[in-house]
């Protein structure tokens, strides 16, 4: 006898016979989210050091920096960096100058001296775009946590002999990179969610493979509902290892 | 569109044909948020350990699924969500459900905190002067909270308005979906619409993340509340 | 004879396992001014709290001119409004002026207009010398001060009665005679009030009656002269003394005829 599924059962397993799409959509967006969240925290932590401890100027472009960044839409940004290449080729054939074909992309040379490009325009300007983003967000929290540290601390290194910079290091950024950790988890987990840029601009991230499966089976309400969920976890996950890592590491007493 | 636009005829373009809807978008968002977020903020902290699981539980799913997923989902995923809309509107309802049923989930925790942090004790003052419950909340913990978490909110309202861009991927005509159809219309001009509609952003962002960040933290640092 | 305004019997509360109060009983007639003292911990706070049911009893009947307050369908919210209450750390509502602190329990709890209220908020600051911050928020004023509002704020309901709880010992030492000599004024205008505190130069001004309580219980009672001189007990002695070396007097900050009485 056959037996007959339930509706949305059967719709989940022809949505999840594109299993290869969706694994593929979910590295792509997990690669987006690890290179922007560790390209963010460093350029967000030289920036965070440079707006707290810089001279005039140089804290006053990093203060730019974040506000630009913050002051936009991610969109908007991306739609930018997009085509800030072809804008500049544009511009340049305009001025008669050469008309460079540019485009963000890496591209080797192959052992039979062909080119291969890695990373195409449309990938790599989500990478770079999401991590200068990302930046902005890290360094404003970097910093809340490097003010919270207070400077008498420095005061107490420098009187030890520490240069200022020896200082920062070994006594102030210890302290304030543990204190960072609960505000700073609200930016990783805010990261996955709007890799979802990525798009907007062709990349086939998760959100696109679903976009994908609805084109081809209808079952909107099913896919969505799975790649939500999907989303969902990867957040909840996240959120738990910092959870448990900020636990790990808190400073007694404080 | 003119031929050959300048700059400020972009400008005024974009405002005067996406701002409107932009703007609808977000104060729905934030509205319709708030009140989610109040009532969610209630539940838990007034409410029983189930009710206050049920909050709990929606924060978590709606922090955890992007905007433009919930955006799909409600406007193609379930139709005749929104039948008793007028149909041309219900992509647009489909939106601002989206918006505010996330901006809810993080007004909640705006509010929870600044309910919270107000000392105990003026409540206590409250109830021996013979306020009910309801109203030493209404009266003496609800306007310092309110106040408190206008910093938070400014940042709230940064977020959705600039997450109204999402909305341009449904057909919403918002600002960056103005922006594209001035693109479009100039194809030679690719870049500078686009940092038109930045700084658009930074008019509408910028001034009211500083105003309610420093000066109203500053105030509040004055009457002693928050600092 | 005529019933007590106020009747405390045989309350006991615990919080969880500890037993805080164990029994605990006093009458408080009108124009009565009881004293009540002892070691952090022992219950006094949490007796005031029990007295107007902020945090009820579990066991015992507290009576006020003849109700129960532990009937379940006494209108607690009524009798509070007629039970003034001052706390050790003011409590003030931070984001109203003095005024509005005080107008509005007036205003919400008695409906008064908003005028009227005002008004009675102004009389009530001038009874303690506060009329002229009126229009100040309580993070500009100095702890002595934002008492006196905390006073006022009491004062403008006209309570048959006022719970004070330590009302001096989150101030400044300089800051304490001005509090306490808004309350000597106010205690000898006949009001009835159950204060917490280790003045004991404001007890030997005004008390009628002192009520030395340790670990929930009530260890003696007597009138100031008697703790002054006599104190029975060895606990309370002995409180008495550590009170004298950490605390001092404060007589100096009473008026020269209190002052007799209090170094007798
Ligand atoms: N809300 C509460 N929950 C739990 N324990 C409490 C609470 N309030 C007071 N206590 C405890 O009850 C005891 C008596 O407190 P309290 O009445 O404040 O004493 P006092 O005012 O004499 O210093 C203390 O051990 C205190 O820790
Ligand atoms: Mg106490």
């Amino acid at each position: 006898m056959i037996q007959v599924l339930p509706r949305w059962l059967e719709d989940l397993l022809t949505v999840l016979s594109y299993s290869d799409e969706l694994i593929a959509g979910l590295s792509t967006t997990l690669s987006l989210y690890f290179t922007a969240l560790i390209m963010g925290f460093f350029l967000g932590l030289g920036f965070a050091i440079g707006r707290q401890y810089g001279g005039i100027i140089t804290s006053r472009i990093s203060t730019a920096y974040i506000e630009l960044i913050r002051g936009t839409p991610l969109l908007v940004q991306l739609f930018l960096f997009y085509f800030f290449p072809y804008s500049l080729s544009a511009t340049l054939e305009l001025l008669g100058l050469l008309p460079l074909p540019l485009d963000w992309s890496i591209q080797i040379i192959g052992p039979g001296g062909q080119v291969i490009t890695i990373l195409n325009h449309r990938i790599l300007t989500c990478y770079l775009m999401l991590g200068l983003n990302s930046t902005a967000y890290q360094a404003e929290y970097l910093r809340g946590a490097i003010a919270s540290v207070s400077a008498e601390q420095l005061l107490a290194a420098q009187s030890l002999g520490l240069s200022r910079a020896g200082g920062i290091r070994s006594i102030v950024l210890p302290q304030s990179l543990r204190r960072v950790i609960p505000s700073w988890s609200n930016e990783a987990a805010y990261l996955p969610k709007y890799t979802v840029v990525a798009y907007f601009i062709g990349v086939e991230d998760l959100f696109a493979a679903a976009h994908f499966i609805v084109a081809r089976t209808f079952l909107t309400l099913t896919t969505y509902l799975l790649v939500a969920l999907i989303y969902l976890v990867l957040v909840t996950v996240i959120s738990r290892i910092l959870d448990y890592v900020h636990d790990r590491t808190k400073i007694p007493g404080l | 569109m003119l031929q050959a636009p300048d700059l400020p005829s972009i400008f005024f373009y974009i405002i005067f044909h996406g701002l409107p809807i932009t703007l609808i978008l977000t104060a729905h968002g934030l509205i319709w948020g708030f009140l989610i977020g109040l009532l969610l903020a209630l539940m838990r902290v007034y409410g029983t350990r189930e009710i206050e699981w049920v909050a709990i539980a929606y924060e978590k799913v709606f922090r955890g699924i992007p905007l433009l997923v919930l955006i799909f989902l409600f406007a193609f995923g379930v139709p005749g969500l929104f039948w008793f809309i007028d149909p041309l509107y219900r992509t647009l309802a489909a939106v601002i459900l989206s918006l505010a049923l996330r901006s809810g989930a993080y007004q909640s925790q705006i509010l929870r905190g600044a309910i919270l942090s107000v000392n105990p004790g003026q409540q206590l003052a409250a109830r021996a002067l013979g306020m009910s419950r309801l109203q030493a909340f209404r009266y003496v913990v609800m306007p310092q909270a309110l106040r408190m978490a206008l910093p938070s909110w400014s940042n709230e309202y940064a977020v959705v308005i600039k997450d109204t861009t999402f909305a341009s991927a449904v057909g919403i005509i918002e600002m960056l979906r103005v922006t594209f159809r001035v693109v479009a219309n100039n194809p030679e001009m690719l870049f500078p619409p686009l940092v038109i509609l930045a700084i658009i952003y930074l008019i509408f962002t910028y001034p009211i993340t500083r105003f309610f960040g420093e000066r109203q933290t500053q105030k509040l640092k004055d009457l002693g509340l928050g600092g | 004879m005529e019933k007590p305004l106020l009747q405390v019997k045989n309350i006991w509360k615990a919080y969880d396992e500890l037993q805080v109060l164990k029994g605990v009983s006093f009458d408080v007639e009108e124009g009565e001014v009881k004293v009540i003292f002892g070691p952090s911990g022992s219950g006094k706070s949490t007796l005031l709290r029990c007295i107007n049911m902020l945090t009820p009893p579990d066991k015992g009947t507290v009576i006020l001119q003849g109700t129960n307050l532990m009937d379940s369908d006494t209108n607690l919210n009524m009798i509070r409004s007629k039970i003034g209450m001052v706390f050790q750390h003011f409590n003030l509502f931070l984001h109203l002026k003095a005024i509005d602190n005080v107008s509005l329990g007036p205003r919400r709890v008695l409906g008064l207009s908003k005028d009227e209220a005002t008004e009675r908020a102004l009389d009530a600051l001038i009874q303690v010398k506060m009329e002229k911050w009126a229009d100040h928020y309580p993070a500009q004023l100095s702890g002595g001060q934002q008492q006196r509002v905390g006073i006022a704020r009491a004062l403008v309901m006209n309570p048959v009665l006022i719970l004070f709880d330590e009302p001096t010992s989150a101030l400044d030492p300089e800051l304490i005679g001005e509090v306490l000599q808004v309350m000597l004024d106010i205690a000898k205008s006949g009001t009835t009030m159950v204060v917490v505190t280790h003045e004991m130069g404001f007890a030997r001004a005004v008390a009628t009656e002192m009520i030395f309580i340790d670990e929930g219980v009530i260890v003696e009672k007597g009138t100031p002269r008697h703790f002054a001189i006599s104190p029975e007990t060895e606990r309370a002695k002995q409180f008495l003394h550590r009170l004298e070396v950490l605390y001092g007097h404060h007589e100096e900050l009473l008026e020269p005829e209190d002052k007799e009485e209090g170094n007798s």
